[in-house]
């Protein structure tokens, strides 16, 4: 146990004392809730630009408009209608725009008349992979839709309330945290641990080792110590950053302290693993990247895992990640430890097998 | 558990062989790197394995550090078989690898306690500041690792090797890569240490060194040990005894000698003249003063470990590489 500490404090020291460590493992979450909260969390819904080009220029035609502009999801901006539609959009760098062509309004007359072939479409330009061009769809086909129940003169009978699905109202930095905490628990210990290994092979730092008393299992319990101590200081500086900055009433559950030290556990051992087959820094830094980087978006850290096709989710469910984001959002947001403790089993699962691996596989004497 | 400071004496007797190898091999699939070699470590001895990069120096060392595995042969470390006894083994030695670096941001104090943690012992700041004094670095001791010199990082190196009082010193060429000025500051430090009875396995590719600090050298090369014993028995074994230098003597002078029946070497403008027994060099002195040779300078050179390394191996050393 001694020499365990003995690691911890002068690993501590070294670490502490690099800049670069002490921003990734401090500074670059905080940046991260600082960002995306700032983002999402001024208004409860984002805002879509959306540039409208009025053809028909009627009453019919701005009030279709101003409907939009009442949805509080579309911020109005007007195109010329003397303007060349596309031309106008590619010169101005519009995203999403909305095109309302002439007879508009004396489309709806023949309508209300009870002419039933009459037809206009609305067109709606933008690249649909944005996530604006959806917002922007959806508000333009929920106010069709009611033009639509208005000129058949009928009324919506079914409609949607609101309930609050957890336990206290979240806002979306509370749904944002988990995702960040399970960010910081995969890059903090497991890119340090495989640039470490990286390190200490290239300055033999591991033959001096093996020359100690200090055994791999050791070093490696030593490493997942400091890495736990590292990762409260960064959650509670996140938390303090959320609760001060966003209002953010999540707090850190019991079980949500113990995912975070099997995550450390499990995150600091799969660097390990990783350090078996890196011989330089620079391949080190590639392999780091090549299983976080996927890692870290598969698994639910910043995008929903039920947004996902049907075969990355079932990807996402082999990923290690995956089951600290969700464990961590179970019982800090959703208030469902019995889910988050049956992921922190698996975490646990996870963690040995990578801590035996790593141990074992990674060799400090020359062949 | 022991403190640094108060460790209890050993009892061992004085011939007792702190290292002992027998036939010891390393094969790889393309190189044998060790061949078969023996020899023995007395306590109390700095004893050097003297030899050219990819001579075998450093596997041989990490075999008995349990560093590495021995394909074939025997080697015992303070009594301890190498294979079976290396967490016995390195509890009491130290060691100073090859291309030792410190850790960047530790000063010598934090990496002196670190590293006595790392064995075990319980270190008072006194004992600390004592090793750190031992190996001259109290005026640097707070300093970041990352900003000693060359020589200062190495004395760190030897530092944490001292911890503990360890039994046997392995000093894996300490003074390579070192400027002439480290490199004699560090020759003064393990003088201090073999003066206080520690027991030294000193590899190194620098003759002088050897010829130093040694008093026993191995002259290693391609895996075998191609002689054994001090430096002063093997220079006057191989080493031909004394040369008279016959300084800018030329052709001319070398064919004056020829004429006389003395054998000369021509190096450059220089005359070598090579006196076997202690007893011959009056007389041949003698004999040259009379012969109307011109030249500048005439001295005497008594033959070095260069002399017998270059005998043996058959050619000169320069940092680390056989000259052509």
């Amino acid at each position: 146990m001694k020499r365990i500490l003995a690691d911890v404090t002068a690993f501590g020291r070294q670490y502490l004392r690099s800049r670069v460590g002490t921003f990734f493992a401090l500074a670059f979450p905080v940046i991260l809730i600082l960002l995306f909260g700032a983002i999402f969390s001024s208004s409860g819904t984002p805002r879509v630009s959306l540039a409208v080009q009025d053809m028909d220029r009627t009453d019919a035609s701005r009030g279709f408009v101003q409907a939009l502009n009442n949805t509080t999801l579309i911020s109005y901006q007007a195109i010329p209608p003397t303007a060349s539609f596309q031309e106008y959009m590619r010169a101005n760098a519009i995203n999403v725009a909305l095109q309302i062509p002439t007879g508009f309004q004396a489309t709806i007359v023949r309508a209300e008349m009870g002419n039933a072939s009459a037809r206009v479409n609305v067109t709606l330009a933008g690249d649909p992979t944005q996530s604006s061009f959806g917002i922007a769809y959806s508000a333009v086909a929920a106010v069709a839709n009611a033009f639509n129940l208005k000129i058949a003169n009928a009324t919506g009978v079914v409609s949607v309330g609101e309930t609050p699905f957890t336990v206290q109202q979240f806002g979306y930095i509370d749904f944002f945290l988990p995702g960040i905490i399970g960010f910081t628990i995969l890059t903090t210990p497991m890119f340090g641990m495989t640039s470490i290994c990286a390190e200490y092979r290239t300055r033999r730092f591991f033959k001096l080792l093996a020359t100690t008393k200090l055994s791999k299992a050791e070093w490696l319990a030593a490493k997942v110590v400091f890495y736990v101590l590292l990762l409260f200081l960064s959650v509670a500086i996140m938390m303090l950053v959320g609760i001060g900055v966003f209002g953010m009433k999540a707090r850190l559950t019991p079980v949500a302290v113990l995912l975070i030290i099997a995550g450390a556990f499990e995150f600091t051992s799969l660097g390990m693993v990783l350090g078996i087959f890196v011989r330089d820094p620079g391949t080190g830094e590639a392999l780091a990247n090549a299983i976080g980087f996927p890692m870290m978006f598969l698994a639910g850290s910043f995008f929903p895992i039920d947004s996902m096709p049907s075969f990355l989710q079932t990807i996402a469910r082999a990923l290690p990640l995956t089951y600290i984001n969700e464990g961590l959002r179970a019982t800090m947001v959703l208030a469902n430890d019995g889910t988050a403790v049956t992921y922190l089993l698996v975490t646990l699962g996870f963690a040995v097998v990578f801590f035996v691996v790593g141990a074992r596989g990674l060799s400090w004497k020359s062949k | 558990m022991r403190p640094c400071d108060v460790a209890p004496p050993r009892v061992v007797a004085v011939d007792e062989h702190v290292i002992e190898v027998r036939g010891l091999v390393k094969r790889y699939p393309d190189i044998t790197a060790v061949d078969g070699i023996d020899f023995d470590v007395s306590r109390g001895q700095v004893f050097s394995l003297l030899g050219p990069n990819g001579a075998g120096k450093t596997t041989t060392v990490e075999i008995l550090e349990g560093l590495r595995d021995p394909t074939a042969g025997e080697a015992r470390v303070l009594g301890q078989d190498v294979r079976s006894g290396y967490r016995r083994i390195r509890e009491r030695v130290g060691v100073l690898p090859q291309d030792f670096e410190p850790f960047d941001r530790l000063r010598p104090r934090e990496a002196v306690t670190y590293w006595a943690r790392l064995f075990d012992h319980d270190v008072s700041e006194e004992a600390v500041a004592s090793i750190i004094e031992t190996v001259g670095l109290s005026n640097r001791a707070d300093t970041f690792a990352l900003n000693l010199s060359g020589g200062e990082k190495r004395r760190l190196g030897i530092a944490m090797a001292l911890v503990g009082q360890p039994d046997l010193l392995f000093l894996d060429e300490p003074t390579t890569g070192l400027d002439p000025g480290a490199r004699r500051e560090l020759w003064t430090l393990i003088g201090d240490l073999k003066r206080k009875g520690r027991t030294i396995l000193l590899t190194t590719h620098y003759l002088d060194e050897a010829e130093q600090l040694a008093d026993d050298v191995a002259i290693m090369n391609h895996g075998k040990i191609v002689a054994h014993g001090s430096p002063s028995a093997l220079i006057s074994q191989f080493g031909g005894g004394t040369t008279i230098v016959l300084a800018g003597a030329g052709r001319g002078g070398s064919e004056a000698l020829m004429a006389r029946g003395i054998a000369a070497e021509l190096h450059g403008a220089d005359l070598f003249v090579h006196v076997p027994m202690a007893g011959q060099v009056r007389p041949m002195l003698a004999k040259l003063a009379s012969i109307e040779i011109p030249l500048s300078e005439i001295y005497t050179k008594r033959s070095t470990l260069e002399d017998v390394f270059l005998k043996l191996v058959g050619a000169r050393m320069e940092e680390g590489v056989l000259a052509a």
